[in-house]
Order: structure tokens, then sequence, then C-alpha cells
């Protein structure tokens, strides 16, 4: 009966988000008060409507109701309650519910904090976002009901959660990237009521720059939490691979830094208008196209949801729906008696029109690699190919070079003028001395030099620099203004942290597979390793061979446990890896395959500076939510 | 030249160059690190170099996993139900590897005609099939 409650109000949900698409829209356009609504109340209805399934799904699980076949598929009696929670967005039908959750929670806090005192302008961004949110509660009742059920006879026990994502970070992993990507619904329904209503760009991208830049944040969190997750439950230590499913929120992340960045000159100067228009679309359209990519199937990537091509093509039914519409309404728009400022070829403005311009190629780029698989098969009739992971890196370096230099001075160009490059001597010498200082404490800790780090190490320094000596040549308190700043420093010296994280880790890992038996020991990098012993251990709901593994260097003695666990009732396997956190190295040892009796194989390895590039991403995070909130309280 | 002009003149000569040099930079990147897919027949049929990067896959033929006791290496045998193709890989394999299990590797052929693996694909989920090889199965069978 609980579930069906659930059902019942899915579809009210449904129904609502309907009306909402369409009536304020009426309103508006027939002068009609008649069919006004109040959307402020509406958005908070449509809230709970969404929220009250979303609890109806957690309960079922919480109660292993496996009548609800979406339980029964991916829980069981055994699994600890805790990822059973985290297992009511596991897998399409929940993960959907969620996403629908996050983008009416954007859209409550929107119609309580914009900026905006143009009601029928506000009414219509709302009522474009009930339209997007209609399309996806439509897409999950048809495709993908959460709360379809195994009736007469309900199977006694579930399948199972996927056991790698039976994990603390995959539980806030989805969430995250959840508000990321759905939290661009609201750019991008400003840019459409902007067009509508013919709003100047200042005043719109004032309206839309907090949200893009809170989205943003979310999104970067969730890609760092994944990032995390992959490196160590997937027992490789690898941080990023290129999988078709990091890059489709990569795209869209690279989209929205692009878009806040382009809103910041859209906003001060009144420059960009149409672009910023343009990439709030296509910020949200890659959103979408991420989701598309992953629920199809179309695409080879680690990532596993459960795949069928009719979701595939209901999700590119709303894309093409929302880019068209969109595009339509971009084509018919007369732009034509709007006057922009004009700029010089050293301005900020033409810093931001370079930060775009490489953002949005590189985004471009990185789309292509990943879909170039498809488009081959198509012309090729069936030849299947895959894009490593070189592509990629070969792609993303002159693209980061080139970014990271423009953000190394871009705060000090001034708006509109030629900028005074007075500032680049001291810039240079700083940075030059920080890099030196970052080369001398990375050969105490390795004795090693790299010289393929230098051209990053040197990026790194110059974007922190760039980031701390912009106001020395002004007369105002050094901390005063790093507060006033706060949002901006946090993120680009974040940027820096993780340029550097990425640096070191990239040349200075170290990487072995050994063989041990227990109490063998073995000499790596400057550590030696000891096989202490194995042991058998029962978890709730896998057994697991473990093996203590000691790290020394010398003095001191640490030990970690790595573990080989067998699922129940699915059988599978999963490697726990063993980590030593330090400041400036992760040791990392996963274990193999048992050779004979005792012996077993071994992955182990260093990893420097590897927790820097989460830590940079977390900054990137925090100053872009800071910037976001900021502006939301402007009002 | 008015600055309106002069700007859209800068803007313009920034976005050509940007997207010509992308696109060099998309075309040879891709042109090096395009790996193709084979299946084991295509392997026999088609003559490739040996040192050429090429995926394949297939099943893992049932028992035909060896293990050395001693060293890393391994050696399994992966089947389109038509031809079978002999990979060699030394490290540690995956956790979902397993027999009656699709399977992608990466590598090249040796001048014995089996398969030196540098990488054997995992992936997250027990009943995902690798799209290559679904497909691989389904026309084959």
């Amino acid at each position: 009966m609980i579930p069906e409650i659930g059902h019942i109000l899915l579809i009210s949900h449904l129904v609502l988000s309907f009306m909402g698409g369409i009536l304020p829209l009426a309103a508006i356009y027939s002068k009609n008060d008649f069919l006004s609504i109040p959307t402020k109340r509406l958005s908070v209805f449509l809230f709970f409507l969404i929220l009250v399934p979303f609890l109806v799904l957690i309960y079922s699980f919480l109660i292993d109701d496996f009548s609800v076949a979406y339980v029964s598929q991916n829980s069981n009696t055994n699994l600890p309650n805790y990822y059973k929670l985290a297992a009511t967005w596991g897998a399409h039908e929940g993960s959907l519910l969620l996403w629908i959750l996050a983008m009416n929670g954007w859209l409550i806090a929107f119609m309580f904090f914009n900026n905006s005192k143009d009601k029928d302008y506000i009414s219509t961004v709302f009522s474009i976002s009930c339209q997007v949110i209609f399309a996806f509660s439509l897409f999950t009742l048809f495709t993908s009901n959460p709360f379809e059920r195994i009736l007469p006879i309900p199977p006694l026990s579930g399948a199972d959660l996927n056991p790698s994502l039976q994990d603390i970070a995959f539980t806030v992993h989805p969430p995250l990237l959840y508000f990321g990507y759905s939290g661009l619904m609201i750019p991008f329904a400003i840019s459409v009521a902007a067009m509508l209503f013919s709003k100047d760009t200042k005043e719109w991208a004032s309206n839309s720059r907090p949200w893009t830049l809170m989205s943003c944040s979310f999104l970067t969190l969730g890609i760092a939490l994944g990032s995390w997750w992959a490196y160590y439950e997937l027992g490789w230590g690898g941080w990023w691979f290129w999988d078709p499913v990091e890059n489709a929120a990569f795209i869209p992340w690279l989209l929205s830094v692009a878009l806040f960045h382009s809103l910041i000159a859209s906003e001060s100067r009144g420059v960009f208008g149409k672009w910023s228009i343009l990439l709030s679309i296509f910020a949200f359209a890659t959103s979408l196209l991420g989701t598309f990519l992953v629920r199809s199937g179309i695409l080879t990537s680690v990532h596993a949801f459960a795949l069928d091509p009719e979701r595939g093509l209901f999700i590119l039914g709303i894309l093409a729906f929302f880019i068209i519409g969109s595009l339509f309404i971009y084509s018919i728009k007369d732009f034509e008696n709007e006057t922009t400022p004009s700029y010089e070829l050293t301005s900020k403005e033409f810093g931001f029109l370079l930060n775009n311009l490489l953002l949005v190629v590189l985004a471009v780029s990185i789309l292509f690699g990943t879909i170039f698989p498809l488009i081959y098969e198509a012309i090729t009739d069936g030849k299947q190919i895959s894009v490593g992971a070189p592509y990629f890196e070969v792609i993303l370096f002159p693209f980061a070079l080139a970014l990271g230099l423009l953000q190394g001075f871009a705060l000090y160009l001034s708006w509109g003028t030629s900028s005074s490059f007075k500032f680049l001597p001291r810039l240079l010498i700083e940075s030059i001395s920080i890099f030196v200082l970052i080369l001398i404490i990375l050969f105490i800790l390795f004795d090693n030099l790299h010289l393929t780090s230098f051209a990053t190490i040197f990026l790194s320094s110059w974007i922190l620099m760039g980031t701390l000596q912009i106001n020395k040549n002004k007369n105002l308190n050094y901390w005063r203004f790093l507060r006033k700043r706060a949002a901006v420093t946090f993120a680009h010296s974040g940027m820096a942290i993780l340029t550097l994280g990425v640096a070191v880790v990239s040349s200075y890992s170290l990487e072995k597979e050994i063989i041990l038996a227990p109490d063998d020991s073995v000499e790596f990098g400057n550590q030696t390793i000891l096989f202490k012993n194995t042991e058998d251990i029962m978890g709730p709901n896998y057994f697991s061979k473990s093996a203590t593994m000691s790290f020394s260097d010398g003095s001191n003695f640490y030990d970690v446990l790595t573990e080989k666990r067998t699922y129940s009732p699915s059988g599978q396997l999963t490697t726990e890896a063993g980590i030593k956190t330090e400041i400036f190295q992760d040791l990392y040892i996963s274990m193999g395959d048992n050779l004979e009796a005792d012996i077993w194989s071994f992955k182990v390895l260093i990893k420097p500076f590897i927790r820097w590039i989460w830590l940079g991403a977390l900054m990137i995070a925090i100053g872009s939510l800071l910037g976001g909130i900021k502006r939301v309280r402007k009002t | 030249m008015n600055p309106i002009r002069k700007q859209r003149l800068y803007a313009l000569i920034a976005i050509l160059i940007g997207s010509l040099l992308a696109t060099w930079l998309v075309v040879s990147a891709l042109s090096e690190n395009m790996n193709l897919f084979y299946s084991p027949t295509e392997i026999k049929q088609a003559n490739l170099d040996q040192g050429t990067l090429i995926r394949a896959g297939g099943m893992v033929k049932a028992g035909s996993i060896i293990k050395s006791k001693d060293s890393l290496d391994v050696s399994f045998t992966v089947t389109d139900y038509q031809n079978d193709l002999l990979i060699k890989y030394k490290g540690i394999l995956p956790d979902l590897f397993a027999e009656n299990a699709g399977v992608v590797v990466r590598g090249n052929l040796t001048p014995e005609g089996d398969f030196l693996a540098i990488e054997v694909l995992a992936k997250h989920d027990e009943n995902y099939m690798p799209p290559e090889v679904a497909k691989l199965l389904d026309s084959k069978k």
C-alpha cells in the first residue's frame, strides 16, 4: 500500500508540474489573471510531491519490501541499513527521483531568493523550470518507475546493491553530482526567460550568476568525490580514467565554469550577452547529454546502469525539445538594437573571451573524443574503436597550460581599456621563487626531480601568486582585501593546488606488482613493506580474506589492512585497498591473487600529493559556493 | 577602424586561431590514440601488424585460465564461438574477471599469433557486458 502512495504522489507531481509549466505562461501572454497561480507556493508543493515518494522509496528499502521491483533488484536483507539508504539512489530509477528532487530544491531556492522584482519574468523562469521537471517526471513514470511491483508473489530476498557501491563516498557522491547537474536548469530557464522578456544583459546576468556558481560548486564536489571513490575502491590507485561517464560530468563542469566567467563580464560590463545565453543553453544541454550517454548504454563505460535503448531515446527527445525550443527563441529574437560597450585587446573583457574560448573548445574536444566511437561506428558500418586516455591527456595539456597562464594575470587586467603590465616583473619573480621552493621541497621529500613536471609546477605557482598578490599595488588592507575577494581567492588558489597535485602525482608516482609470502618483506621507494599475516573476516554481507601489511621508512611502522571481499548473495569480488595517508603522499596497497597456500600478489603504489588534487577541488567548490551565496544574499 | 569593429576582429581572430589549433590537436591526438576493436575471428582474417595497439575481446573460455605459481604471468583464451585467441598478460587481473564472462583486452599481437595484453579492462558490475562483446556474441550465437 505504501509504495502506491508514492506512485500516486508521483503522478500528481507529473500533473502539477505540467500545469506549472503551462499556466503561468498562459496567464502572462493572455493577460488573463484568472489563469495565474501562486508560483512560490506551487514550488513548495511540488517539492513535497516529490519528497514524499522519495521518502517512501527509502522506507521500502529499509523494511525490505521486495515486492517493489527496484528494491528487490538493488537490496537484500543482509545489506546494512546505511547502504539500504544509499541503494535508494544507487541505480537508475531511484537516482532519477533524487534528480527531480534536486531540481525542485533548486526551484524553491530560486523562487524565494532570486534578486529580481519583475514578477512575470520570475514566473516565466518558474514555468520553464517546471517544463524541465515535468519532462523528467514523465520520463520516470513511463520508462523508469521506481514503484513498479512484483505481484502477487514477491521474491523472498533481493539481489544486491553492487558491492563496489557499498561505500561512504558513494552515498554522497551521486546526490552532490545530481545537485550540480540539475542546478544548471536555473541558468537555462533564466536565459530563456531573459530572451522572452528582452532583459538587459547586466540584469539577467546578475540573476543567473549565483545559481551558476552554486551548481558549479556542487558539480565540482560531486566529481571530486567520484574521483576519490574510484581511487580507493577500484584498487588500482587511479584518480581519473577519462571514462565516458567522467567526461559526461566534466564537460558540463567546463561549460559552467565558462558560463559564470562570462556572466561576470556580462553583469559588470553588459558584454557577451548573446554568448552567455548560448552558453547557458549548452551547459544545461550537456548535463542532459551526459545523462543520455550514461543511461542509454551506447558508450562503453565502467559505470553500469541498467541499460535500455528506450530510455536513451526518451532522454534524447527531452534534450532535443529543450535545445531546439530555446535555440528557436534565440534565432527569432531580435538582438540588433542592443549596444555593447567596446573593449581593448588587453582588457579584462578580452581575458574573459579567451577564458571562454579555451574552456569551450576544450569541452568540445573532449565531447568529440567521447562520442567519436559512435561516429566511427556509424560511418564505418559497425567497426568498433575506443579512444584511449592518452587522447584526452594530449588534448587537455595545451589548454590547461594556456588557461593557467591566463589565470595567473587575468585578475590584474582592467575593464575596457588596455591594461598596464607593470605587475608582470614582480609576479614573475614571485612565482619563480615559489616554483624553486616547491622544487626544493620535492627534492627533499623524494630525492628526485622530474623535468616533465616542471611546466605544470611552474603553472601552479604562477596561478597561486597571481591570485594572492593581486592586491599589493592597491591601498587596501591585505587581509580585508582577501576577505572581500574570498570567493575568487579560494577558487583560484584551489586551482593552483589542484594543478600542483596533478603535476606531482603524475610524475612522482611509483607502482609495482609484487608477490609475497607471510613474513616476507620487499623494498619499495623509500619504504619497506612487510606482509604480516592473513585473516578471515565475516562482514554483515560479505566474507573477506584480509592481509595485514606493514609500511616502514626505517624508523616508523604503520600497519594497513587490505581485503579481498566476496559479497553474498551476488558472489561478486571486490578489493579494499589499504591506504596510509600522509600530507605529502599516500602509501597504497591492494591485494591481488592467491598464488598458492598463503602466497599472495599485491599491487603497491606511492602516490605523492594525491590528496592535494581533492583539496584543490574542495577549495574550488567552497570558493564558488561562497561567490554564489554572497550574490544571493545581495538582494 | 571603429572600436566595435576592431573588437569583433580581435574576437574573430582569437576564435579562428583557437579552433584551428584545436582541430589540428584533435585530429593528431585521435589518429594516435584510437584503438580498433577486433574479435578473435577478425584477428585471424585481418593481417595485422604485430606492433599495432588494438583491443580484442570475447568470452573467457571455461578452464582456459592458467596462472603461474611464482609470477604474475597469466594466460587465458577468449572466444567468439568461432575462433579462439590466446591472451597473455602479466599483472593482477581485475576482480570481475571470470570464466564465461566477457572481457576486453588492450595490447598487441605476438609473432606466434597470440595476444600480449597490457591492460585487461575491469567493469563495476558482474552483469555488465562491454557493448563490443555483447554485440559480438549476439551476432555469433
